[in-house]
């Protein structure tokens, strides 16, 4: 069988092995298991154990767990709940200033757990129910949570980041340094567009009869600030190569436990099993997808099938710019049905290669890549993102939230265009911090 | 039948607890390593390989528990979409499909840990681990998903068990 042939068949077992339900890691562990089996002889499944563990065995994973747990403690915690508070507080007189309130928390908090599903429900429990006792139209009021709770993987730290840093060997602070701008700029677009739509509606009233003192206007920073200072922290020794990813993420996970404890007084067992189960469910999701994925990729490399395809498409010759157009495309489907972690374990080793040779920034691309997955968190079928709001505001229809999230798929599109005419807003920053990338 | 279902979701919980302790556990000793890296100005022997032994060993003793918790991803597209019988049959081709998974990558784990029992196996770093430790992980925590899986394949099977854990017409 040639090896076209071979990847037609992996690929088609894949989708209806994926489509079927069967949790990701162990399908594409079995799909592994089985095509090693069928091409190469039962004799070659020796390397399976062997495979399995080594594509765990390394320290960088480490941060996953470490990152996980940062973001659980505060997740746990009633930061989301303070943290918008505060926002609130200092915006509320401004114009659609709920709204920005609401993106800016999405935002830092995203910067706080990393997480979109951790940040979507945390900071839409608030928002939400605010935004429309305050008279906000329900599909802008839950849209732009859901799009806001996207932010949670693009803005540092990030594990979609780290994901993508291991399986392409990029390094993870630089990716981290260029997600905060485009991070940012998504930030404003949703802003924006948010603004636009509230205004364009005859949405005028910001909360008049609302009024807070310089104390209440204080009160919530003294608890939210430890936490962004460790996140400062944690960030700065990073890109500063005084520690690892693994040391920065253990020490800052450490720290936020701590000051969970500290300020949040969560020492109870029921807290503590809180942050240690959350971690425990994450992280074990995410580690048994890679050791998959790891497999997975011993078995396209070993069947030929990586390489035949990428000088399958180096013989085409493309203009990069229509291959960029494709890989999005492709990426664009695969966020529509396949959680992140999953694609990007998956597909990144083989589109690191096409997108070397074709002379783009594999930096650059991880942020790309990134705002891809972002737009499958709110895209139907699968939007995980709707789903969370869905639960937090069951009496606003399900199709109503996802119209009220279209318009910020188009923001993210048209972000994806401007770093594409604009690469520098996502290199300049690792550029300028962390020198020119060799 | 209930007796064996107990007894395993017991067991995938009691495996989520040292899970979660070896993560905790890995979190204090990276913090150690830190401090007498950086602090101290002493080289670190141990805490690399015991660290990334732990969440090894974590991701295969912890896995049972977060099968148990629903908390392996998968995509559900095609189950959310589908009637009650098709999302039934579904639920047990995907159920099936990780128990035969993880009965072979037991078998085939167990045979790899022999080896590095048999061969005294230790590791290519300074600590000299005996390689048997770590490896014993991935046989035992697959063996247990393995029964959790079994498990909670006989309670879909009698209808104690939501295919996929969905309500009827959850859309």
């Amino acid at each position: 069988m040639s090896p076209t042939t071979q990847g037609m068949l992996v690929l088609i077992v894949t989708l209806i092995m994926l489509l079927s339900g069967a949790p990701v890691a162990f399908g594409l562990g079995a799909i592994s298991i089985i095509f090693i089996a069928i091409f190469q002889g039962w004799s070659a499944l020796h390397v399976v154990a062997e495979t399995f563990y080594a594509g765990l065995n390394d320290f960088t994973l480490v941060s996953i767990p470490m990152f996980v747990m940062m973001g659980a403690a505060i997740g746990s915690s009633p930061a989301g709940k303070d943290l918008y508070e505060a926002l609130d507080r200092w915006l509320y007189r401004l114009p659609g200033g709920l709204v920005i309130s609401n993106l800016g928390a999405c935002a830092l908090f995203a910067a706080l757990t990393g997480s979109s599903p951790a940040c979507c429900a945390a900071i839409g429990k608030m928002g939400i129910p605010e935004m429309r006792r305050r008279g906000y139209p329900d599909d802008v009021a839950t849209g732009s949570i859901c799009a806001g709770g996207t932010l949670g993987i693009l803005i540092p730290p990030s594990i979609t980041f780290i994901l993508y840093g291991i399986a392409t060997e990029t390094s993870i602070g630089r990716l981290f340094l260029a997600g905060v701008m485009p991070g940012l700029m998504l930030t404003g677009l949703f802003m924006l567009w948010t603004l636009f739509i509230i205004w364009k509606r005859g949405f005028r009233a910001h909360a008049p009869e609302f009024r807070y003192t310089w104390k209440e206007k204080f009160h919530s920073i003294p608890k939210i600030a430890p936490f962004l200072a460790i996140i400062v922290g944690v960030m700065y020794v990073l890109y500063g190569g005084v520690a690892t990813p693994s040391e920065a993420a253990g020490v800052g996970a450490a720290l936020c436990v701590v000051m969970a404890v500290l300020i949040y007084r969560m020492w109870k067992p029921r807290d503590w099993w809180k942050i240690l189960s959350d971690t425990t469910r994450e992280s074990v999701m995410i580690l048994m997808i890679i050791a998959a994925a790891v497999l997975f990729g011993y078995m396209l490399t070993s069947l030929y099938l990586t390489q035949t395809l990428a000088q399958a498409i180096a013989d085409m010759h493309p203009n990069r710019w229509v291959l960029m157009g494709l890989i999005n495309v492709f990426l664009l489907v695969c966020g529509f049905f396949i959680p992140p972690a999953a694609i990007i374990l998956m597909t990144a080793p083989i589109l690191y290669p096409i997108i070397k040779a074709a002379g783009f920034d594999p930096v650059w691309f991880g942020v790309i890549l990134t705002i891809n997955m972002e737009i499958g968190l709110i895209h139907p079928p699968v939007g995980l993102n709707i789903y969370i709001v869905k639960s937090i505001a069951p009496d606003v229809p399900v199709t109503r939230i996802m119209w009220g999230t279209i318009p910020y798929v188009v923001c993210m599109m048209l972000a994806i265009v401007i770093l594409c005419v604009f690469p520098e807003i996502a290199t300049w920053l690792p550029d300028k911090l962390m020198g020119k990338a060799r | 039948m209930q007796t064996f279902v107990r007894v395993v979701r017991s067991l995938s919980q009691f495996f989520g607890y040292i899970a979660a302790g070896l993560i905790g556990l890995g979190v204090l000793v990276v913090c150690h390593m830190v401090f007498v890296r950086y602090a101290l100005g002493h080289n670190t022997i141990w805490q690399t390989d015991f660290v990334t032994y732990s969440l090894v060993a974590a991701t295969f003793i912890g896995s049972p528990y977060v099968l148990m918790t629903r908390g392996h991803v998968n995509v559900d597209v095609l189950p959310l979409y589908a009637g009650p019988r098709v999302r039934f049959w579904l639920a047990m081709f995907a159920g099936s499909v990780t128990l035969a998974f993880a009965l072979v990558l037991a078998v085939l784990t167990f045979l790899f840990w022999k080896q590095a029992w048999d061969n005294s196996w230790v590791s290519d770093t300074m600590w000299r681990a005996r390689l048997w430790i770590p490896y014993a992980s991935m046989p035992i925590g697959l063996t247990v998903l393995a029964l959790q899986c079994l498990s909670d394949l006989i309670e879909l099977a009698s209808g104690r068990e939501k295919p996929f854990g969905m309500e009827a017409g959850r859309l």
